[in-house]
């Protein structure tokens, strides 16, 4: 720190800050009206500095976070001199705006104390509807963004404490569900407004040059914590290639290659070789991609730093236009999720050949987000949820069943007011046995959800992945299980694409199921500790079967204990067998083989422990 | 010894003393601080009011009531000792409980891990049954799946059975059901609860919890309770127990063995009722406690004379920071709590230099073992105990009256090895400065029950209790800009004294979902009948006639979409012709408050409607706590008049006066001064000025 720089000064401004970005947090979340805002928290919040750098954020989603400094960079470039106390902006363009997608929508409000501008606070909302196609603005079939719903470009929102009704009317007109939409924007008006009171009030206590220090010391400070953990990191490059499975029927994979060149205290992360952009809705434009590497590289720093964007500075990417990683008008983006995801488990999938003792095994693959809409008693519905999620399994334990992906942090929506509030009945709700990945330390499991419709008819769409390429293991850890889709489970069920082209159409009394990938597994699975497993066992979570054949661990039908002599010959067999670590995959063909079955509910949901085990995936 | 003489005695449970409070209805007081007993917390108790009734002379017999606060079931889920429990639920969602809501309340960590649910999946069983969100019968229940469930229940050896379906708060038919089957097979000892006796209301992981919490503690609080009667009545005490609700309110112990999930918050509780009663009295309706003890300090609101309270609560994940953000970590408990907000920031809490030279207070705590570096029990990283040592506010020498003397120069060791050299700043300031950080870190949990509900501190005055609350009071109120802080006499055993001024309270609410504009008048009015009914008979169990009870409505609402609902008061009475009306505007007036602003054209749902009954507590009503101690406060003896204090780098090294709380009667003094007492210390910083308010209460007033 330099002279300057009080310690104890620098704790107390930064806790403040932190305070207000998450005091904007909860005025959102108190105040939003759509479900997917205030039930799943698709939002963020941050406050920046005078320069339109962000220095503190919200406790939201982790994913929206690096984004800011774009749509920040582009507002202060555009209306430089040209802001007046009382103005609040408000974007949602991917191209020109610094936006992600078309449903986030970004309203900023530059601060201003004693007639200068020293401050911003800045929202960020998933809207419920945006237009477009298809209910929800996720249509994955889109194939240029004209078709994705009302693309608002940087303007003013509010003008001196007015607020532009032209723009709010388009909006109104342009969308579904114009109460939610309308009522989530007045609540990021709101939390602005609270940012704006209580940053005047830090100026006027610690005067603004003295904030000014301290906002360029957060950053500093930031940037120094980020390079001592960089330089920690052994130099090389490592190489990673994953995959987003594709669209439709016969969907064609989609490659990220990545290259993490570590170099003393400076990361290149090089995305040359991935994919052009494509015909579908999941082009990842550059703010978000950028959002998401950063996002993997802070992940692996172990102390605290100032939530302050220094910490982005060390780190450097190459993105080619063109490419799913950083596309050109026209292209779709509404579905672009599923890419920040992908993206983030590449780079992670990159260090880990750097740091596997750093690194966990690949999660879910990110939020499964399903949209139903029609019209139920006159009026159009649209229902929209996020669904997860399980990690890794990690280098010094398990994986966790059912919690959100780090990057995207929702929640998930309560059964009984998605019942209450649409035309839908949730069938079941729960974690899939026999699922994941094994390993010393085996992956979250998968969880399972499942909709029935109750209006006459309806259209439903689907943005998922991994059914084809599944999330990863690391350290001899096995791959996690893949996704799955159908129409009304059962023997004449029909299996959907992970990502349709199209929507289907839902008739009463119809129901579609989705099965989240099980996450990877850490390490072999013939070094987990066979208690470990039995009481997996006897929480019904794997079969007896199943860990027979995936841990080499033989336990007793009857009495539930593990046979420690049987064991230990079995896993000693396992291990000669060489082929075995050829196949990371051998456990999902069991597992494939049940979901065609198409059960009523859960495979193995009320199953008893002890003698009245199911005998589900006997016969291998 | 005045036989014709009643008294009422206060027990408050800490983590290291059982503080016991005895007054009699002429105003007279005793008191007794003695070590906890976290083997069975009972021992104390009755050991501790034994020896004080001797000491006082009292016949055991002129006891007419126990008021109880305890930790002891929050401590029961932290340590995960609660009973073991089964789970029955509606086919498809046994792992409701485990999912949880899965949102992480941290936003970049690998290694983190949820807390394992209370129940585990072996013993989460499901029945065939659907219920719809109005109540409708989708499915019938399928007895014979209860069968088989009971079957596997009655070999699995539980001592306790929750029951939760899918919407049972709209119709509680097929749990009811449930409920008498697993009661007529299974021993009687088993304790059985149903989610629409403890929390009919919509949101299912939520409700599954605090059935799930419910169930937990039941056996662990039914066998705590007979087990402090026995002993009371072992000492000749044979008077009624009462036990403080996390809610504030008091209820006799057949009605916490129903719910006993709402003696979660016990603890906390207390402080903030006695400071709400004792702040009312004084004349200061608005107030903003402030309790810091060893490891932890608590903030709430208190507003119009009504203490703030939340039903988004969590525990089992040690320190509750009140804000949805950081939600996840615990289990939910749905109850209404009194919403206090915590942070690990107490006398213990460990001073550390942390990466990039930045000085970091807590949440580590250096706990009773070893305990601060003064204590000199092999505690080498220093607290903020040490800090207020170097900076001269804490008499080292004068700790509890002098039992308890620290080693000043162990404070120094610890303060500059471990933090002044790596910084490479003066002792002082160091210690000054980590004065400070405290400060803001409590300035947090200060704002989470208040701007973070839409309240401006500044229109609060801040009450403030504890070891040390009064230590840092001024600080905090000065980074808040408060301009007035209140601490009532004997700081340090308030929360016991709390106990005895709660009122007996009973609360029930239901579900009743509908749009307002489809709401029907006489639909409400019946809940409410039928709520009340429920309310009065409670309190009638608690020895209250109906004559007695203040009946207040509410009613939860929300703007039709949104997740979360504000509660309103509502009229008692026959309800009038405008009612919906007048509730939807009451909801639009609270939304304006809390969030800065309201959608006058928007569906309004309503969600819950309440009914809370409550009396006054019996005995004597014409104190305050406050007044209660200031006739016994300890008067001390002074022998160093003044010591040198340091006030930060614009004040520098003052030399302060020391005096004692009876010292300013009468009088105004300013700061700096330190006001020493038996069981804590204030410290009146320059620029603020200290007086003694008629109810003993130390008033401080900043410039």
């Amino acid at each position: 720190m330099t002279e300057k720089i009080d310690p104890i000064t620098f704790e107390v401004i930064k806790n403040a800050l932190d305070a207000i970005a998450d005091e904007m947090a909860l005025v959102v979340m108190r105040s939003a009206h759509s479900a997917i805002c205030r039930d799943s928290l698709d939002y963020s919040t941050a406050v920046c500095d005078g320069q339109g750098r962000m220095v503190a954020q919200g406790l939201m989603t982790a994913l929206h976070m690096g984004s800011f400094p774009f749509a920040m960079r582009i507002l202060t470039e555009q209306y430089q001199g040209k802001m007046n106390p009382g103005d609040l902006f408000i974007t949602n363009d991917p191209y020109g705006g610094g936006g992600m997608h078309l449903p986030d929508i970004y309203i900023t409000q530059p601060i201003f104390f004693e007639g200068r501008l020293e401050s911003y606070a800045t929202t960020l909302v998933h809207a419920t509807d945006i237009g477009g196609i298809t209910p929800g603005g996720t249509a994955v079939h889109a194939t240029e963004i004209y078709q994705e719903g009302l693309r608002i470009p940087l303007v003013k929102f509010y003008d001196q404490g007015q607020v532009n009704d032209t723009i709010l009317k388009v909006i109104e007109k342009n969308v579904r569900v114009p109460k939610k939409v309308l009522g989530d924007l007045r609540a990021q008006v709101a939390a602005c407004h609270s940012a704006n009171k209580q940053m005047c009030q830090m100026f006027e206590k610690y005067g603004v040059a003295e904030m000014r220090l301290y906002f360029d010391e957060m950053h500093d400070c930031a940037e120094r914590v980020m390079r001592d953990e960089i330089r920690n990191l052994p130099d090389g490059s490592y190489r990673f290639t994953d995959f987003i499975d594709g669209f439709g029927e016969d969907p064609e994979p989609i490659p990220f290659r990545v290259k993490v060149t570590i170099k003393d205290d400076e990361v290149m992360v090089d995305w040359t070789g991935t994919s052009p952009q494509v015909k579908g809705a999941i082009n990842a434009p550059g703010p978000f991609v950028y959002s998401a590497t950063y996002l993997a590289l802070r992940c692996m720093v172990r102390s605290d730093i100032p939530n302050a964007e220094g910490y982005m500075r060390p780190i450097k990417l190459v993105v080619p236009l063109g490419t799913i990683v950083n596309p050109s008008l026209p292209a779709a983006a509404n579905a672009r999720g599923i890419t920040g995801f992908r993206v983030m488990d590449t780079v992670l999938g990159a260090l880990s050949k750097a740091v596997p003792e750093r690194v966990p095994a690949a999660g879910e693959g990110g939020a499964t987000n399903p949209s139903i809409g029609g019209m139920w008693k006159g009026e159009p519905f649209v229902f929209t949820e996020s669904m997860s999620g399980g990690w890794g399994g990690r280098p010094d334990r398990d994986g966790v069943d059912g919690l959100a992906n780090l990057a995207a942090n929702q929640t998930n929506q309560p059964v009984e007011f998605v019942e209450t509030d649409n035309p839908i009945e949730i069938v079941q709700y729960g974690l899939v046995n026999d699922s994941g990945g094994p390993g010393k330390f085996r992956g979250g499991m998968a969880i399972l959800r499942e909709w029935r419709l109750l209006a006459d008819e309806a259209v439903f769409t689907m943005r998922s992945d991994r059914r084809n390429h599944l999330p990863y293991g690391v350290a001899g850890g096995k791959s996690g299980t893949p996704s799955w889709n159908t129409l009304n489970p059962g023997p004449n069920q029909k299996v959907l694409p992970v990502l349709p082209q199209e929507s289907s159409n839902l008739k009463k009394g119809d129901s579609v199921r989705h099965i989240q990938p099980g996450a990877g597994g850490y390490g072999d699975p013939l070094a987990r500790d066979p208690q470990l497993i039995l009481e997996d066992v006897r929480d019904e979570k794997l079969g007896i079967d199943y860990v027979k054949r995936e841990y080499g661990v033989v336990i007793h039908q009857e009495k539930l204990n593990v046979d420690e002599a049987a064991t230990r010959r079995l896993r000693r067999r396992m291990a000669e067998i060489k082929d075995r670590e050829q196949d990371p995959e051998s456990h999902v063909e069991h597992f494939v083989r049940s979901l065609k079955l198409g059960r009523r509910y859960l495979p193995g949901t009320t199953a008893s422990p002890g003698k009245r085990s199911p005998k589900r995936t006997r016969g291998t | 010894m005045a036989k014709e003489k009643t008294f009422r005695v206060g027990a408050d449970i800490g983590g290291t003393f059982t503080d016991i409070v005895l007054i009699g209805d002429d105003g007279s007081i005793a008191t007794k601080k003695v070590p906890s007993t976290p083997t069975d917390y009972g021992v104390a108790i009755a050991a501790g009011l034994a020896e004080l009734l001797k000491e006082t002379d009292v016949d055991p017999a002129a006891i007419e009531g126990v008021v109880h606060g305890t930790t002891v079931v929050t401590n029961a889920i932290i340590e995960q000792k609660g009973a073991k429990t089964a789970l029955i639920t509606t086919a498809g969602f046994r792992d409701v409980l485990e999912l949880r809501r899965v949102r992480i309340p941290e936003l970049y960590n690998f290694l983190y891990d949820k807390i394992p649910p209370l129940v585990r999946r072996q013993l989460r069983f499901e029945v065939d049954e659907r219920m719809g969100p109005r109540g409708d019968v989708k499915t019938p229940l399928d007895v014979k799946s209860v069968e088989a469930v009971i079957e596997r229940i009655r070999e699995s050896d539980v001592q306790a059975v929750a029951i939760c379906l899918l919407h049972s708060y709209a119709n509680p038919e097929h749990e009811k059901r449930i409920d008498e089957m697993v009661r007529a097979a299974l021993p009687s000892s088993v304790f059985v609860t149903c989610s629409a006796d403890v929390l009919p209301e919509i949101r299912e992981y939520e409700r599954t919890s605090t059935t799930v919490i419910n169930a937990y503690v039941g056996p662990v609080v039914a066998s705590y309770m007979s087990s402090l009667l026995e002993k009371l009545t072992a000492v000749g005490v044979g008077a009624s127990l009462r036990i403080m609700q996390s809610n504030g309110g008091v209820m006799g112990t057949d009605a916490i063995l129903k719910k006993p999930a709402s003696i979660v918050e016990s603890g906390p509780a207390a402080g903030v009722i006695g400071a709400a009663t004792s702040a009312a009295l004084g004349g200061y309706p608005n107030i903003i406690t402030l309790d810091m003890g060893g490891t932890t300090a608590k903030a709430s609101m208190v507003e119009n004379g009504a203490v703030a309270k939340t039903a988004e609560y969590e525990v089992g994940s040690g320190i509750n920071l009140s804000s949805q953000l950081t939600k996840g970590r615990g289990h939910a408990l749905k109850l209404p709590v009194v919403d206090v907000s915590e942070i690990g920031a107490g006398g213990g809490s460990i001073i550390q230099v942390g990466r990039n030279g930045r000085l970091q207070v807590g949440p580590q705590s250096a706990g009773a073992e070893p305990g601060p570096a003064c204590y000199d029990g092999g505690g080498e990283e220093p607290t903020l105990t040490d800090a207020f040592v170097l900076l001269g506010y804490i008499n080292p020498d004068y700790l509890v009256g002098g039992e308890m003397p620290l080693k000043a120069d162990k404070s120094k060791l610890a303060m500059q090895q471990e933090v002044a050299e790596p910084l490479g700043k003066d002792l002082i300031e160091v210690a000054h400065g980590a004065f400070v950080v405290a400060g803001a870190t409590m300035m947090r949990a200060v704002k989470a029950v208040t701007t973070y509900r839409g309240r401006d501190p500044r229109d609060f005055a801040l009450f403030a209790f504890g070891g040390n609350g009064p230590v840092v009071a001024a600080e905090v109120a000065d980074q808040l800009q408060i301009k007035q802080v209140i601490v009532p006499p004997n700081p340090g055993l308030f929360s016991a004294f709390g106990l005895l001024f709660s009122k007996i309270e009973h609360e029930f609410a239901r579900t009743l979902f509908r749009r307002t504009v489809e709401a029907d008048r006489r639909e409400i009015g019946d809940v409410y009948g039928e709520l009340e009914v429920q309310t009065l008979s409670a309190m009638k169990a608690d020895g209250y006639q109906p004559r007695e009870v203040t009946l207040v409505r509410q009613a939860d609402l929300r703007y039709s979409g949104q997740a979360y609902e504000l509660t309103v008061p509502v009229d008692g009475g026959p309800l009038g012709k405008t009612i919906v009306e007048d509730i939807v505007e009451a909801f639009g007036a609270e939304h304006q408050r809390t969030y800065g602003h309201r959608a006058k054209d928007d569906p309004v749902d309503l969600v819950n409607l309440r009914v809370v009954g409550w009396a006054p507590p019996r005995g004597p009503q014409n104190t305050s706590p406050a007044a209660a101690i200031a006739s016994h406060g300890h008067a001390l003896a002074q022998d160093k008049p003044t010591r040198m204090a340091y006030f930060g780098a614009a004040h520098g090294q003052l030399e302060t006066s020391v005096i004692s709380r009876k010292d300013l009667l009468g009088r105004h003094q300013h700061g700096p001064l330190i006001i020493e007492e038996y069981d804590a210390t204030i410290v009146v910083p320059p620029g603020w000025s200290s007086t003694l308010d008629e109810l003993g209460n130390v008033l401080m007033k900043a410039r």
